[in-house]
């Protein structure tokens, strides 16, 4: 019977001690600055245009094939009489959320930057109802850097 | 008296009945079906169905290089992911002839031993289950798998699928605090383990549940080709970090830790016990480690392997996890094989459970410690 | 005291009678309401979690949100199933349950009628429900579910005779099997300095009888995945929660009743009903309490070693506790012996469960098929 005995005593300190719990919704973890949610868009808010100039290297990284890149001339580019020193921008950039993986590698191989993994919980609460939803065009992707809600970690 | 309800010649008929168990069952972990064919309680013959979780991981990785084959090899363990890494990216350096910085080895070492720790942790939680603690010993490994898990997240920015080795090293620096972090872990992983072994271990309804089940001799374990703690429960000391050294184990000391009777719970005590070894390792990895570079000063951007073929095993928390990669020049391999251990060890299932009852099928299972997506792959 | 010298009006038996009912089965289902949060709470607790935080203050509506999402659920029944027994099972269960409240003092002269024996009574109505664990079963064309309902008959006919005999070692002591009487009679000392090794065989059988933890072989979640329940839904499941949760109070109410004085110890008939029913109240609660503990930190037993346990362990040691009783009352020897008794009994106890440990079983298949073809493999 000792070892019942030993069982009754293990549960019962547990009994004593704070629950460990975190209640989800109200409270949520700090994240750490490394966290990784979804990769999104990062905004030049200097020249108030994004980084990212659509070089493809994202999308031919990608090891599930998530993104669709398209690329333009840039109307604000110094030989049209604008500000940016960027030949070619972004035009169109489509990452479907419910295929990427998270790996990271797209950052990595990103030469400008322009790229970042989320690491706030609003990249992780991204639940939708459709799979459409979840994938993210242009405007979506750079909304929340735009707006200086994000400042992901990009490694050195 | 019976031959009142029956005449004498008549012999009452009775038919085996078959449980189908799973791929939806509280105890099977994950998408295993094991059909069951029961005679009153006791088991008389196991079907495994194995293929639920089937994505192809292998074939996958021969259309990406050897960076994106990176995250698929977390997938097919999940939960010892920096294990699986390991092996291919071993697998892969040993193809091009790198050589990894120090720093990076033993920053790998210490990832590795606290992704054991955890995934030895949801063992005992699940096994606990399966014995029928109600989940106690469930949140009771939860709550120190979480706490190694913040810490992969601040270091590597996932909990479960951390894609950090990369071939050559790691993919960035480790926090400036994570000596600190991991004593800190290491510190709760103890409280844990000293949770669970209260109450579990020495429990005597545990002891009369687990004892003497599931036996599977020495010989016949090693005929199966079964590794990792479950056949050092049979008594057979076979443990890659020390019989076959990768990474800087050779320097740092250790127990292989044996069993004698081959039962359920002799490998749960090896599980156990294995907890408190990877503990004593990850501390001595914390003394070695010094500053420096975690990956080679050169390497291409583009990374092509000379053909050939080699076979790389490191120990995962669940057996030898081999991988076996073959190059034909190019910068993706040509054949990339995971040798899973769940699978090998699962095999011995049949020889494990039958003449057991059906509630000891279940902790059988259990006691292999199977994840299925290693198993499929 | 009945109803009408409560009241201070006469009114006919039948009248009495359901009223009386009506107020002990609505005192039920809150008290049932009440457990099935407590023992959210408190095993959320031992397994250092919060248990139900969500609906109202500390989560403590989370009983009638149960109630209300299960009473919404759809009724189903599977294809193949026997439509009479399937449905008649719940009734076996609940029902004799509920009739087992006519006896259960709640405090002295605090129940709906005190019957003569009034304990066997209880008995006899709560093995029933054995019955209707097998009619579950049985009538639900699932595998699992014919298990489960087969382990449960067999693990209720087990732990019947030990817990009757256990029971009337008390009876014989306190001689009487009237509930109230027996809770009067220990008005000074508390049966369970008598009989220590009797309240531990009563609390295990009691445990058994309940289907909990560790002997909840027939709902084992990992094995038989809810064995009696599984096809059951929405307010068809209700009613096994229901019945389950009530009988765990009356059977918490009678072992306090018999074991530790009811509501007769201490100073029970000077200091007046509400402390009485206050008293009763925290015996009950300590002993739902200490079943809560077990099952959050109890493995489950194996269905060889829950039989083997009831008949090699539990019934000797009950039939010579009525043996060694019957000595003591007959020849008139001093009752302190009983507590020596007991003790040493409860030795005995751990002794053999020491050697039970001690000696794995091995293969139960492989002797009965020895030399058959299935056998060769391994």
């Amino acid at each position: 019977m000792r070892g019942l005995i030993r069982s009754f005593v293990t549960t019962g300190a547990t009994f004593l001690r704070k629950p460990v719990t975190r209640e989800y919704p109200e409270t949520h973890r700090e994240l750490p600055e490394r966290d990784r949610a979804f990769p999104l868009l990062l905004w030049d808010q200097q020249i108030d245009e994004p980084f990212c100039t659509g070089c493809h290297a994202c999308e031919r990284a990608c090891p599930v094939e998530c993104m669709t890149v398209l690329m333009k001339d840039n109307p604000n580019h110094t030989s049209q009489g604008g500000t940016s020193s960027r030949r070619k921008i972004i035009d169109k950039f489509w990452i479907d959320y419910g295929r990427c993986m998270r790996c990271n590698i797209c950052v990595e191989v990103c030469n400008f930057d322009a790229i970042g993994m989320n690491n706030t919980w609003s990249g992780h609460e991204s639940s939708a109802v459709d799979r459409l939803d979840l994938v993210m065009d242009l405007q979506q992707l750079l909304s929340q850097s735009r707006a200086g809600a994000v400042k992901p970690w990009i490694a050195p | 008296m019976t031959s009142i309800l029956l005449p004498a010649s008549h012999e009452f008929e009775t038919q085996d009945i078959f449980v189908n168990m799973g791929p939806q069952h509280p105890s099977t972990h994950g998408v295993f079906r094991m059909v069951l064919e029961i005679d009153g309680e006791v088991v008389r013959d196991v079907l495994p169905y194995i293929g639920y979780l089937h994505r192809g991981a292998e074939k996958l990785c021969e259309t990406m290089d050897y960076r994106q084959g990176i995250g698929f090899m977390d997938r097919t363990e999940y939960l010892a992911a920096f294990n699986a890494e390991l092996s291919y990216v071993m697998a892969v350096e040993a193809l091009a002839g790198i050589d990894v910085p120090e720093r990076a080895q033993w920053i790998r070492m210490i990832l590795c031993e606290l992704n054991r720790l955890s995934s030895h942790f949801m063992f005992l939680g699940a096994f606990g289950v399966d014995v029928g603690v109600l989940g106690t010993s469930f949140t009771y490994a939860f709550r120190e798998r979480e706490n190694i898990f913040d810490l992969f997240e601040e270091i590597c920015g996932d909990r479960m699928m951390y894609a950090y080795f990369r071939v050559g090293g790691l993919a960035w620096e480790v926090t400036d605090n994570f000596v600190t972090r991991v004593n800190q872990v290491l510190g709760m992983a103890r409280q844990g383990i000293a949770d669970l072994d209260g109450l579990l271990t020495q429990n005597e309804i545990f002891q009369a549940r687990t004892r003497g089940i599931g036996h599977i001799p020495a010989a016949d374990a090693i005929d199966w080709g079964m590794s990792g703690p479950s056949l050092r429960a049979s008594g057979v000391a076979l443990d890659v970090r020390r019989d076959e050294p990768y990474l800087f184990y050779p320097q740092v000391k250790f127990d292989v830790i044996t069993g004698t009777n081959g039962d359920v719970y002799d490998r749960y005590l090896c599980r156990l016990r294995e907890m408190h070894e990877s503990i004593k390792i990850v501390e001595q990895c914390l003394q070695n480690l010094q500053p420096g570079p975690i990956v080679p000063e050169r390497m291409s951007r583009l990374l092509r392997t000379p053909p050939g073929e080699v076979y790389i095993r490191t120990e995962a928390p669940r057996g030898e996890y081999g991988v076996y990669m073959v190059s034909n020049g190019g910068n993706r391999p040509w054949r990339c094989k995971v040798r899973s251990a769940c699978l090998s060890n699962l095999q011995a299932l049949r020889d494990m459970t039958v003449g057991h009852y059906v509630s000891d099928a279940v902790l059988i299972l259990g006691s292999i410690d199977i994840v299925l997506s290693e198993v499929d792959r | 005291m009945t109803t009408a010298e409560f009241l201070g009006i006469e009114m006919p038996v039948l009248l009495e009678a359901f009223i009386k009912v009506n107020i002990v089965v609505l005192a039920m289902t809150v008290v049932v309401m009440g457990l099935i949060y407590g023992e959210r709470k408190i095993i959320g607790r031992f397994q250092m979690r919060m248990g139900p935080t969500r609906t109202g203050p500390f989560g403590i509506l989370q009983s009638i949100a149960d109630a209300i999402k299960l009473v919404g659920k759809e009724d189903l029944r599977p294809r193949g199933a026997d439509p009479w027994i399937f449905e008649l099972s719940i009734y076996f269960i609940f029902v004799p349950v509920f009739v087992g409240f006519v006896v259960v003092p709640f405090a002295i002269g605090w129940e709906i009628r005190a019957l003569e024996l009034g304990l066997l009574y209880l008995l006899a109505t709560s093995s029933v429900s054995g019955l209707g664990f097998a009619f579950a079963g049985w009538a639900s064309d699932n595998r699992y579910a014919m298990l489960g309902g087969l382990r449960a008959v067999a693990q209720g006919v087990a732990y019947e005779i030990p817990l009757v005999v256990t029971l009337l070692a008390v009876a014989m002591l306190s001689s009487s099997l009237n509930l109230g009487e027996i809770m009067a009679g220990q008005a000074s000392v508390p049966n369970i300095v008598w009989q220590p090794l009797g309240f531990i065989m009563f609390y295990i059988a009691m445990l058994a009888e309940l289907n909990r933890a560790p002997f909840d072989i027939a709902v084992g979640e990992s094995e038989t995945a809810g064995g009696p329940h599984i096809e059951f839904s929405g307010i068809r499941w209700s009613m096994f929660q229901l019945a389950e949760y009530a009988h765990l109070w009356i059977m918490s109410i009678v072992g306090s009743a018999i074991f530790l004085g009811g509501s007769a110890w201490p100073f029970g008939e000077e200091l007046g009903t509400g402390y009485q029913l206050l008293l009763m109240g925290v015996k009950s609660a300590i002993l739902i309490f200490i079943a809560m503990w077990t099952r959050a930190s109890m493995p489950r037993l194996r269905i060889d070693q829950l039989m083997g346990f009831a008949w090699k362990v539990l019934m000797p040691l009950a039939f010579a506790q009525v043996l060694i009783n019957g000595f003591v009352i007959v020849y008139d020897l001093p009752l302190v012996l009983l507590t020596v008794q007991g003790v040493a009994g409860i030795a005995l106890l751990n002794w053999a469960i020491q050697r039970a440990v001690a000696r794995p079983a091995g293969r139960p298949g492989m002797a009965a098929w020895a030399g058959t073809s299935e056998a060769a493999t391994s």
